[in-house]
């Protein structure tokens, strides 16, 4: 269950749930504080948004087992009632950095295509 | 950004929001290190499937000036941003402008993203359609065309890819002119090229 909410939401949500993931700042809205909306919130309604995403939210059910899903949302929960502080996510270091950091190859020489592959 | 960075702006970004006040959450976007860099690559066709099942063929493109961008659906990390960013693009350009230029999204996890997953990202996102194509395809399909673009791509697990955060912006004639590289190319300076780019004969 931590180490789910540990790759696909910790980045926005942040290390407690409180919307102050490392990339909230940068996002056009600033994610949920999660003791202020979890509580008005039924179960199949956070599933709902879990799986089908919500505005930029990734939508996770095409890439997360029905029980991974309840295991964000038993996180979610948790977060809302407990917290949690970002030392006790270290553990799980290598899955929360950026996923998306493969440098540009800057394809220099590469070869001009032939007259029938140019655009 | 290499992890210790990464970690050290996880750490110190959580570290300084989790002193605002509980409930402030209007805020202006704090943008993350974006790198641009000007390039003359040539863009070879190819062929995709686009959000709706049809087939796409890049140099039916040719005349236009085309953003495109390299993301995936259900991705944690940056991929939000850039294509948060090509919406600002296209809500930028004008009337005229419009028609002269066509943003393209390229899935870097075909496996997952088929074109229905593509089309409701597309709707999530507010994407007009009219000029903008969300693209997937089979993994030899899109392998080249990762390949040109300079885009790498590693799969780590169901539905998490390590990719190259690239928006590119090919000209007319084909080229790929402009790349940035990072989670937030800025509206604004994108706008300012695709206006260049424009102008070019």
């Amino acid at each position: 269950m931590d180490m789910v909410y540990a790759q696909r939401c910790i980045n926005c949500h942040g290390s407690g749930g409180r919307g102050d993931g490392a990339l909230a700042a940068a996002l056009p809205v600033r994610p949920p504080d999660f003791r202020d909306t979890v509580q008005r919130k039924s179960n199949s309604q956070i599933r709902r948004v879990i799986a089908e995403g919500s505005s930029i939210m990734p939508a996770f059910g095409p890439v997360l087992q029905p029980s991974e899903i309840n295991d964000m949302l038993q996180m979610v929960r948790f977060l809302s009632r407990e917290g949690r502080d970002l030392a006790w996510w270290e553990k799980f270091d290598t899955l929360v950095v950026a996923h998306c950091s493969v440098p540009w190859e800057t394809v220099l020489g590469y070869d001009e295509p032939s007259s029938d592959s140019k655009p | 950004m290499g992890h210790r960075q990464t970690r050290a702006l996880a750490v110190f970004l959580a570290l300084t929001f989790a002193t605002l006040p509980r409930g402030a959450v209007a805020h202006e976007p704090q943008p993350l290190p974006t790198e641009r860099r000007e390039a003359r690559i040539p863009i070879n066709n190819f062929t995709a499937t686009d959000q709706t099942g049809r087939r796409f063929e890049f140099k039916s493109l040719r005349g236009r000036v085309v953003v495109v961008a390299f993301a995936y659906t259900s991705c944690p990390d940056v991929c939000p941003l850039i294509t948060a960013a090509a919406r600002q693009v296209q809500t930028g350009l004008s009337s005229a402008e419009h028609p002269r230029v066509q943003l393209l999204t390229v899935t870097t996890d075909p496996e997952i993203d088929s074109p229905r997953i593509l089309a409701a990202y597309a709707a999530r996102y507010k994407a007009d359609l009219d000029n903008w194509l969300f693209l997937t395809g089979s993994e030899a399909e899109l392998g080249k065309v990762w390949k040109n673009f300079g885009v790498g791509v590693k799969h780590k697990a169901r539905g998490l890819v390590d990719h190259t955060p690239l928006t590119a912006i090919v000209d007319k004639n084909g080229y790929m002119r402009v790349a940035y590289v990072g989670a937030s190319p800025e509206p604004k300076r994108v706008l300012g090229d695709v206006r260049r780019l424009l102008s070019e004969r």
